[in-house]
């Protein structure tokens, strides 16, 4: 080999090796956290602003359909110290009590239909029109799978009862007619690059989402919007048809409020840390702060349902969690 | 007998390499139980994923053969400047993040893009359609194809070419009858290689188009549904399908008894 060329080569390596060690070379406490997409934007800032309180350590987030989160953990056993899901019942469901003990229910949110000034009708649409729009032949609109994300299911509830509230009989089957299958995605935030990009005129999203993408969008009445609990009553009617167990098999979900739970992994790598970032997420001056800027209404403050599990909370979690039924 | 330290430290690191890629691919195999596979195989969604992306990988690789050929030929056989650019963007699909390159795709097949009004003036959406399936596995695919016939035509010498051409014939002629014989092989493996790059596709491809669903989403939709039981039967057909396609393709395109 020419020394010119041996030069290169052994530069290349050197590189190589540096590149190599730099990206393993860390010495900080990780805390792994899985959470539903829609908690994306929110968590992100607590990482930043509680990394910088605890430099020594590392918050690792993971985000996708809570579904599949609690997935992840519970069926491949991938390694989590923090579960946070856009429907506390996933949690009830899938991790408790193998995987997890308790289920801090921490903030609500509320179903907008979202749209870009580029979106056909942008123009027109409001809370009253919004449902002719949609069932025109041109308008292209979409939500998320109802059996994968609990925004999917969620979406096709607020279809249903605007069907009994605005007392629209078929509305519902009018809509859907109009929303061909290739307008479902995996989860709810993909829809948002549809929507920017020009490819899909309407999606539906949490309101959070809607605010933290800074996308126009559709509020709806607190009966049809699933974000007040005062309602459960009327939601409650809306009944939506999931994939069960195995192919082929179903189940049925039924509307409530929207919820969000969360929960530390038992057997968690790194408990301490994960109750120090858990403490932080739900002061009303930390976390919480955060998510009610960003357009997500927190439970202040959050709850659990018995005396029995706010017994078993680690302590410094349990001063800022009350009992409510 | 004399023990040569080179040769064993050849052997031992083929040995691990091949144990890497077959001891976790064998677990998956060997995971679902026969009744499970057996019901997976009877699921008309499975196999029609299956299918779906089987034809679609199929349809890129033609894509790849009828447009990357020509170009391969010229990065083969001429000099100019600005080559090694080229041949850097041929490369650039390898590196960029797959989400990346489904993003990148639906930014200007949209209505926000020229280019995407242009298409769907003429009825063409990428969002959710095979023809967005295509598009991404080509992305994906098509340096596969172009370095592998690249390389073919580079070990063709040039000599035959310019034979050919001083005994009258043109220059498509020479490429025709002299320089396509003895490159077809490359462009079987180099369509074989991208096809198999647009099966295992899912990043970009989950972003362009979930629905209809290639066999990679189907097996990303099933763990996420119903759990890694019933998802890894999809995964293993969908492994021992292309495994005995591409088997098949190579034992046609061998090469008879290497004259080189």
């Amino acid at each position: 080999m020419r020394p010119d060329k041996l030069k290169f080569f052994v530069i290349f390596f050197v590189t190589v090796f540096v590149l190599f060690f730099a990206g393993t070379a860390t010495a900080r406490e990780k805390v792994v956290i899985f959470h539903a997409g829609s908690l994306t934007v929110p968590f992100a800032k607590m990482e930043k602003v509680f990394e910088a309180a605890h430099p020594d350590i590392d918050i690792l987030r993971e985000a996708g359909g809570s579904t599949k989160m609690a997935r992840m953990i519970s069926e491949l056993h991938k390694p989590a110290d923090i579960m946070a899901s856009a429907d506390f019942a996933v949690i009830d469901k899938t991790l408790i009590p193998q995987y997890a003990t308790w289920n801090i229910r921490f903030a609500t949110n509320q179903i907008v239909l979202c749209y870009t000034e580029n979106s056909q009708f942008a123009d027109q649409i409001n809370p009253d029109n919004w449902y002719d729009i949609l069932a025109r032949k041109e308008v292209v609109w979409g939500h998320s799978d109802p059996n994968l994300d609990p925004c999917g299911y969620r979406s096709l509830m607020v279809l249903q009862l605007a069907e009994k509230f605005y007392k629209r009989p078929g509305l519902y089957d009018r809509l859907i007619a109009n929303r061909p299958q290739k307008n479902i995605r995996g989860k709810s935030v993909e829809l948002v690059s549809l929507l920017k990009t020009g490819n899909m005129d309407y999606a539906w999203e949490y309101l959070s989402v809607a605010v933290q993408h800074e996308l126009k969008y559709v509020s709806l009445d607190s009966h049809i919007n699933l974000g007040d609990y005062n309602y459960d009553a009327f939601y409650k009617q809306a009944m939506v048809k999931v994939t069960g167990n195995k192919p082929g098999t179903w189940t049925t979900r039924t509307g409530k409020s929207c919820t969000y739970g969360l929960t530390m992994i038992r057997d968690g790598a790194n408990a301490k840390g994960a109750e120090q970032f858990l403490a932080y997420l739900l002061d009303p001056d930390g976390g919480l702060k955060v998510l009610s800027e960003m357009g997500q209404p927190p439970f202040i403050p959050a709850w659990v349902p018995s005396d029995e599990i706010k017994a078993v909370l680690p302590d410094k979690v349990a001063q800022w969690v009350d009992v409510r039924q | 007998m004399k023990v040569e330290p080179f040769l064993w430290l050849m052997i031992s690191c083929s040995l691990l390499i091949i144990a890497f890629i077959l001891i976790p691919l064998f677990e998956m195999v060997a995971q679902p139980t026969a009744a499970a596979m057996a019901e997976t195989f009877q699921d008309a969604d499975v196999l029609r994923s299956i299918l779906f992306s089987l034809s679609t990988a199929a349809a890129a690789a033609v894509i790849s053969f009828v447009l990357g050929t020509p170009f391969a030929y010229l990065l083969a056989r001429r000099t100019f400047p600005g080559k090694k650019i080229m041949e850097s963007v041929v490369d650039l699909p390898i590196m960029i993040p797959h989400p990346v390159v489904g993003i990148a795709l639906l930014s200007i097949a949209g209505r926000n893009h020229w280019i995407g009004q242009y298409l769907q003036a003429m009825g063409i959406t990428l969002m959710g359609t095979a023809t967005g399936i295509i598009a991404v596995m080509t992305f994906v695919g098509i340096p596969f194809y172009i370095n592998t016939v690249k390389a073919g035509f580079e070990s063709i010498p040039v000599r035959a070419e310019n034979v050919a051409r001083s005994l009258g014939a043109s220059r498509s002629g020479a490429f025709f009858r002299v320089t396509f014989p003895l490159a077809w092989r490359s462009m079987v493996v180099g369509m074989i290689m991208c096809m198999a790059r647009g099966i295992s596709e899912f990043g970009a491809i989950v972003i362009v188009a979930y629905h209809p669903m290639v066999a990679s989403v189907m097996i990303y939709e099933r763990f996420t549904a119903y759990g890694i039981k019933y998802s890894q039967p999809v995964a293993v057909w969908l492994i021992l399908i292309c495994l005995f396609l591409f088997l098949l393709l190579r034992f046609f395109s061998i090469q008879p008894k290497s004259t080189t």
